[in-house]
C-alpha cells in the first residue's frame, strides 16, 4: 500500500489544479444536494401529514379535496355513521369543510401569483388536526371574515401576513393568528370559518370534503367499507396518509427532474475528475516507474491513484454538501398538480441527501479517477525511469 | 559609410547582469563593452554558467541588463517597451536554440511559417518564403514531416530557416550543435558558414565546441562575467 | 484568421484532454438547455398567444370547479365572438402512461376556428365532425406513438368515471411553438357517457376558449362575460389566454428560481473545469510560448491564441450539448420522460443561442488567467524551463 501522505502531498504540490477540481465537483455536488434536498422536503411534508387515524371523505372519482363537492345534507347523515371518535367533552370529532383556491400575489417583485388553499374549518376542525396550535396572535372568531394561516404563508404571500387583510373572492379577511400543524401541509393553507367562507364565495349549503377522526384501525376500516358502499353517497374515505400518497406525484416530477439534473451533472464532472487524473499521472511517470521499480505492485498503483482522485471528489462533495447546508430549513413552494395550488415546504438535507451527494461523489472520483489509474498501471517501467 | 569601416550591429556599453536569487546577488555579467560589425560571424565560448546564454538574451532583448546599454541595428534596447521590443524582435532577429524548439504539432513548413503569420503577407507571399528557407536549409522535401519525424539535424535545419524566413539582421544561435553528433553538427556549421558568407548573416554563436568555434571569424572567451580573447590555438594547446 | 490551423493543432494535441472537457461541458450544457428551453418555451408560447386574442372562461371559484355548458351558448350570442368552443380536460390515462397527455372534449364544429393556429385537411375533419367517437390529434403526437387514421385510442378515466373508445379520424398541424401533442374529441360524447353514469360531472364545459373577432374587443368582452354571469350560480372568470398560461408558468414559482441558481452553478462549475484543463495543457507548453514570444509574438498574440483555444474547446462542446438537446427534443421520442408540462417541449433556436453564448463566456473566462500567465510568463525562464 502506498501511503496516503503521498497522494495527500501530491494533491498540495499541483494545488491550483487540486482546488479547480474540487470546486468544479463540489458545484456539481452542490446543485445535486440542493435537487435531492427539495424532493426531500417535499417528501417529509406529505409524509407527517397523514395520520392513519383520520379519514378524509370525498365524492367518488374526486382526486382531491379541492374537486370534491359534497352536500350539506349528505354530510350530516356521515355524521350519524359509527365509528367516528369524540373528544372529552363528547362532541364528535368530524368536520365538514369548504375548501376553494384562491389565485393570490406572491410577495416580492416580478413573483407572480400562485393559488392557495383556503379552507372554511367549523370549531371542530382545530381539534382534528394533531399538533395544530396557534404560535402568535389569536384564533379566527367564527361568523367573523378573519383567518389564520402558517408563518411560511404569511411570509410568501401578499396579504397573509399577521394583520394584513387577505381577498378571498373580493371579500378582505383580516389573519388574526399564525398557527403551526407539525410542518404538515395544512401548513400551505389560509383557514377561516367554514359558514363564512361558504358565504362570501356563494357556496352555502356545499361542502368539500369530510375530515373525521376514529378511534382505531378497524374502526377507520369499518367506517371506509361503510361510506364506499352505500351507493346513495357517492362518496369515497381514504385515510390521510393514502391522501397524500396520491398527491406524492407533484414530488415525483420534482424527483424526477432532481436525479435527472444529478446524474448529467455527475457525469460531466467525471470528464472533468479524468482529465486531471490523466495529467497528473502523466506528470508523475518517472515517480510510478520508480515505485514500480522499488517492487509496488500494479495493483497497489492502481489503488494508490484512485485513492488519490477519491480524496479529490470527496474533498468536492464536501465543499458541495457544506455549501448547502445553509439553505437547510429555507421554505420554498412547488405546484401541487392534484389540487392546483402551490404547496409550501421546506429544504430538507438529512442524513439521506448527504449519503447521496457522498455516493455522487465517490462515483465521480472511482469512474473518472479508473481510466487514468490504469493507464498508471500499463507504464512500462523502463519507459516511465526514462521519462524527463 | 563606406567598404572600409563596416558598420557595427551590436554594440554593448559597460554592461553588467545580475540575477536574484533567495535575496542574494549573482553577478553574471560585469561592465561588459563589446562590438560587432555587420556581416562578421562570432563564436562564444566559456565554461558553463558563464553568462553565454545570457548574454544572447541581453542582445535578443528578450532579457534586460542591470546596468549598460544595448544598441542592435542601431536601435538602443534600453528604450523599447515589452511590446515594442517584441515586434523588433521579429523583424531583425532570428534565434536558434540547442533544443530545436519546434512546436511538434506543426509540419516543418508550418514551423517554418510561424514568425511569418506576424507579417501582413498574403498566404500565397508566405508560403513563397517558407519555400525559399527550406531550399536554402535543404529540406524542400521534408516540408509536410513533422518534427518527430525528423532526425536532430534535420530539425535544428528546420529550426534554422525559421530564424531565417523574415530576413533577419542578426542570427543567435545558442549551442546549435550541442545535441548533435559530429556529422550532423558539421552540416549545421557548413549552413551557418554560409549563411554567413553567401547572405550576409551576422551570426553570434555560442559553442562549447572548439571545432565549431574555428569557423567563426572571432572568438570571444566569456569567463568571470568579462570578456578575454583568446586565440583558440592557445586554447586548445592549453585545453 | 490564419492561426486558426495553429489553434485547431494545439487542441487537438491532447486529443483525449479537449476531448473529455468537451465533453464535460457538452453534458452540463445539454442540461442548462434543457432547463432553459423549460422555461423560455413557456414564456414564447404565452407571448404567442397574444396575437390570438383568444379568452378563457374558468369558473370564478378556479380550475377545479364546473364551468356549465348552458354558459356556451350565451357566450357565443355576445358581441365581438368570432367562436367560442368548451375545452375540458380529460386526464385520462393511455396504455401504461404514468401522467396523461392532453386530452380535450371540445366542439368540434368550433375548436379549428378558435385554435386557429392548428390546420387539419378538409375532408378529415369533416369526416371527424361526423364521427361521434372520433378524435383529431397532434402531428407530433401522432409521430411519435404511431397513430394513424382508424387507430383505436382507449382512454381510461381518472377525473372522470368513464372510458373513452376514440378512432383517429384527422391530424393536426402548427407553428414550431405550438402544443402539437394534444387530442381533440367530441364534447357530446363524453357528455354522453356521464349522463349515461349519471355522474355529476355532467354538463360541465371544463373552461370555454372563445375567439374574439379583433384583440382590441379583448378588455371589454371579458368585462361582458364576467358580468354576464356575475349573479349566476356559476359566476366565472374571464381572463385572456396569456394571462391564462401565465397562471400555470407562474405556479412553477421557485423551480424558476432553482433552475437559475443550478445553471449559475454549472457555469461556475466549468469554468473552473475548462479553466484547468487548460491550464494543465499550457504548463506541458511552457517552452514553446516562451519560443513564441522570442520569435516575436506579442503578449496580446499570445494571449489571443490561448484565449481562442479554449473558446474552440468550450463552443465545440456546446455545439455538441445544445445541438443535442434540440435534436433529441424535435425528433427524438421523448414520451419516457413522464413529467408535467415536458409534454409539449421544444428547445427554440432562442435558447440554442443562449447556451451557445454562455459555451463561449465560459470557454472565455476559462482561458482568461492561462492567457494571462502565458502572456506575462517571462520568456528567459520558459526557455530554460526543461519539461
Ligand atoms: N533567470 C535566472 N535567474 C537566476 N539566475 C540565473 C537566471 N538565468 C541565469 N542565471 C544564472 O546566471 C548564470 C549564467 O547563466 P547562463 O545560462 O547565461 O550560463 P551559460 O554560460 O549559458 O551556461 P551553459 O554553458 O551551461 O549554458 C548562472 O549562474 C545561472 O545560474
Ligand atoms: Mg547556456
Amino acid at each position: 500500500m502506498v501511503p496516503i501522505k503521498y497522494n495527500i502531498r501530491s494533491l498540495r504540490n499541483r494545488w491550483v489544479s487540486s482546488l479547480m477540481t474540487i470546486l468544479g465537483t463540489g458545484l456539481v455536488v452542490w446543485a445535486s444536494v440542493l435537487a435531492f434536498g427539495l424532493a426531500d422536503g417535499l417528501d417529509h411534508t406529505l409524509a407527517i401529514s397523514g395520520d392513519p387515524l383520520d379519514l378524509i371523505v370525498m365524492r367518488k372519482g374526486a382526486t382531491s379535496e379541492t374537486n370534491s363537492i359534497i352536500s350539506e345534507s349528505t354530510a350530516r347523515e356521515i355524521d350519524t355513521l359509527a365509528g367516528v371518535a369524540t373528544d372529552a367533552a363528547g362532541n364528535k370529532l368530524y368536520s365538514s369543510e369548504l375548501v376553494v383556491v384562491v389565485n393570490t400575489p406572491r410577495r416580492g417583485e416580478q413573483a407572480g401569483s400562485a393559488n392557495l388553499i383556503v379552507r372554511g374549518v367549523p370549531p371542530v376542525g382545530k381539534q382534528v388536526r394533531t399538533g395544530f396550535r396557534i404560535v402568535e396572535g389569536r384564533e379566527n372568531k367564527p361568523g367573523l371574515r378573519e383567518a389564520i394561516t402558517s408563518r411560511t404563508m404569511a411570509r410568501r404571500f401578499v396579504g397573509a401576513g399577521l394583520g394584513e387583510k387577505l381577498d378571498i373572492f373580493d371579500a378582505p379577511f383580516e389573519i388574526v393568528g399564525i398557527f403551526e400543524a407539525g410542518g404538515s401541509a395544512s401548513e400551505s393553507e389560509v383557514w377561516t370559518d367554514l359558514e363564512v367562507l361558504a358565504q362570501a364565495t356563494k357556496r352555502e349549503g356545499v361542502r368539500s370534503a369530510l375530515q373525521i377522526r376514529v378511534n382505531s384501525p378497524d374502526d377507520a376500516a369499518t367506517l371506509m367499507n361503510r361510506i364506499e358502499n352505500d351507493e346513495q353517497f357517492g362518496l369515497k374515505a381514504v385515510t390521510e396518509p393514502q391522501y397524500f400518497l396520491d398527491q406524492a406525484q407533484a414530488g415525483m416530477a420534482i424527483k424526477i427532474v432532481g436525479r435527472t439534473i444529478a446524474i448529467v451533472l455527475t457525469i460531466g464532472a467525471m470528464f472533468a475528475v479524468a482529465n486531471t487524473m490523466y495529467a497528473a499521472v502523466a506528470s508523475r511517470a518517472r515517480e510510478i516507474g520508480t515505485l514500480r521499480a522499488v517492487g509496488f505492485s500494479r495493483r497497489t498503483v492502481l489503488a494508490s491513484f484512485l485513492l488519490e482522485s477519491l480524496l479529490l471528489c470527496l474533498a468536492g462533495g464536501a465543499v458541495g454538501c457544506l455549501g448547502a447546508l445553509p439553505l437547510n430549513g429555507l421554505s420554498t413552494g412547488t405546484a401541487n398538480w392534484a389540487t392546483f395550488s402551490e404547496l409550501t415546504f421546506s429544504f430538507r438535507f438529512g442524513p439521506a441527501v448527504l449519503a447521496q451527494a457522498v455516493l455522487l461523489a465517490v462515483l465521480m472520483g472511482v469512474i473518472g479517477g479508473l481510466f487514468p489509474a490504469i493507464r498508471a498501471t500499463r507504464m512500462k517501467i523502463v519507459d516511465a525511469l526514462r521519462e524527463i | 559609410m563606406t567598404n572600409s569601416a563596416p558598420e557595427t550591429l551590436v554594440k554593448l556599453r559597460e554592461v553588467s547582469k545580475e540575477y536574484m536569487r533567495d535575496k542574494i546577488h549573482v553577478p553574471v555579467l560585469s561592465n561588459t563593452s563589446l562590438d560587432i560589425p555587420k556581416g562578421e560571424f562570432v563564436a562564444v565560448m566559456g565554461p558553463s554558467g558563464s553568462g553565454k546564454s545570457t548574454l544572447l538574451n541581453l542582445v535578443a532583448g528578450i532579457d534586460r541588463p542591470t546596468t549598460g546599454t544595448i544598441i542592435v541595428a542601431g536601435q538602443v534596447l534600453n528604450d523599447l517597451s515589452e511590446s515594442k521590443l517584441t515586434r523588433w524582435r521579429s523583424h531583425h532577429l532570428g534565434f536558434i536554440f540547442q533544443l530545436y524548439n519546434l512546436m511538434p504539432v506543426l509540419t516543418a513548413f508550418e514551423n517554418v511559417e510561424l514568425p511569418l503569420l506576424l507579417t501582413p503577407l498574403s498566404k500565397r507571399q508566405r508560403a513563397e518564403h517558407v519555400r525559399t528557407a527550406l531550399r536554402i536549409v535543404g529540406l524542400s522535401d521534408r516540408m509536410d514531416h513533422y518534427p518527430r519525424q525528423l532526425s536532430g539535424g534535420q530539425e535544428q535545419r528546420v529550426a534554422i530557416a525559421r530564424a531565417l524566413v523574415n530576413d533577419p539582421v542578426l542570427l543567435l544561435a545558442d549551442e546549435p550543435t550541442g545535441n548533435l553528433d559530429a556529422t550532423a553538427a558539421q552540416e549545421i556549421l557548413d549552413l551557418l558558414q554560409q549563411l554567413n558568407e553567401e547572405f550576409e548573416k551576422t551570426i553570434i554563436m555560442v559553442t562549447h565546441d572548439p571545432r565549431a568555434a574555428r569557423r567563426a571569424h572571432r572568438m570571444l572567451h566569456l569567463e568571470k562575467g568579462t570578456f578575454v580573447e583568446t586565440e583558440l590555438d592557445a586554447l586548445e594547446a592549453a585545453g | 484568421m490564419k492561426f486558426l490551423p495553429y489553434i485547431l493543432k494545439n487542441v487537438l494535441r491532447n486529443k483525449l484532454r479537449s476531448v473529455f472537457t468537451g465533453l464535460s461541458i457538452a453534458v452540463s450544457l445539454f442540461l442548462v438547455t434543457v432547463l432553459y428551453a423549460y422555461i423560455n418555451m413557456q414564456d414564447e408560447v404565452g407571448k404567442e398567444s397574444e396575437k390570438y386574442a383568444r379568452i378563457v372562461v374558468t369558473a370564478k371559484q378556479g380550475l377545479m370547479f364546473p364551468v356549465p355548458i348552458a354558459h356556451l351558448d350565451k357566450v357565443r350570442a355576445m358581441q365581438g365572438v368570432k367562436a367560442a368552443s368548451p375545452l375540458a380536460w380529460f386526464g385520462g390515462k393511455y396504455k401504461d402512461d404514468k401522467i396523461p397527455f392532453a386530452q380535450f372534449a371540445t366542439d368540434t364544429s368550433a375548436i379549428f376556428t378558435v385554435l386557429d393556429e392548428f390546420t387539419v385537411p378538409p375532408e378529415q375533419l369533416s369526416a371527424w365532425q361526423k364521427d361521434r367517437s372520433g378524435c383529431v390529434v397532434g402531428e407530433k403526437i401522432a409521430r411519435k406513438r404511431g397513430w394513424t387514421f382508424g387507430d383505436k385510442v382507449v382512454l381510461k378515466g381518472d377525473i372522470y368515471p368513464v372510458n373513452l373508445e376514440l378512432t383517429v379520424d384527422g391530424i393536426y398541424d402548427g407553428p414550431e411553438s405550438s402544443d402539437r401533442e394534444m387530442l381533440f374529441y367530441h364534447y357530446e360524447y363524453l357528455d354522453e357517457l356521464l349522463k349515461q353514469a349519471r355522474s355529476q360531472l355532467a354538463g360541465n364545459a371544463g373552461t370555454i376558449f372563445v375567439k374574439a373577432q379583433s384583440a382590441d374587443m379583448l378588455p371589454s368582452l371579458m368585462t361582458q362575460i364576467q358580468a354576464r354571469f356575475a349573479s349566476s350560480d356559476s359566476p366565472v372568470r374571464a381572463v385572456t389566454e396569456q394571462a391564462f398560461r401565465q397562471m400555470f408558468t407562474e405556479m412553477l414559482g421557485n423551480v424558476r428560481a432553482y433552475i437559475r441558481n443550478v445553471a449559475l452553478a454549472v457555469v461556475v462549475s466549468l469554468v473552473c473545469v475548462a479553466g484547468n484543463a487548460m491550464a494543465m495543457s499550457l504548463r506541458e507548453r511552457t517552452r514553446e510560448v516562451a519560443v513564441l514570444k522570442a520569435i516575436g509574438f506579442s503578449r496580446t498574440t499570445v494571449m489571443s491564441l490561448v484565449l481562442f483555444e479554449a473558446m474552440v474547446i468550450a463552443v465545440g462542446g456546446g455545439l455538441v450539448g445544445t445541438l443535442g438537446a434540440r435534436a433529441l427534443f424535435t425528433f427524438g421520442d421523448i414520451s419516457f420522460m413522464a413529467i408535467p408540462g415536458f409534454a409539449a417541449f421544444y428547445v427554440p433556436w432562442s435558447t440554442v443561442i443562449f447556451a451557445l453564448a454562455i459555451a463561449a463566456a465560459v470557454g472565455l473566462a476559462s482561458g482568461m488567467i492561462p492567457a494571462w500567465r502565458a502572456a506575462r510568463m517571462s520568456v528567459v525562464d520558459g526557455l530554460r524551463k526543461v519539461v
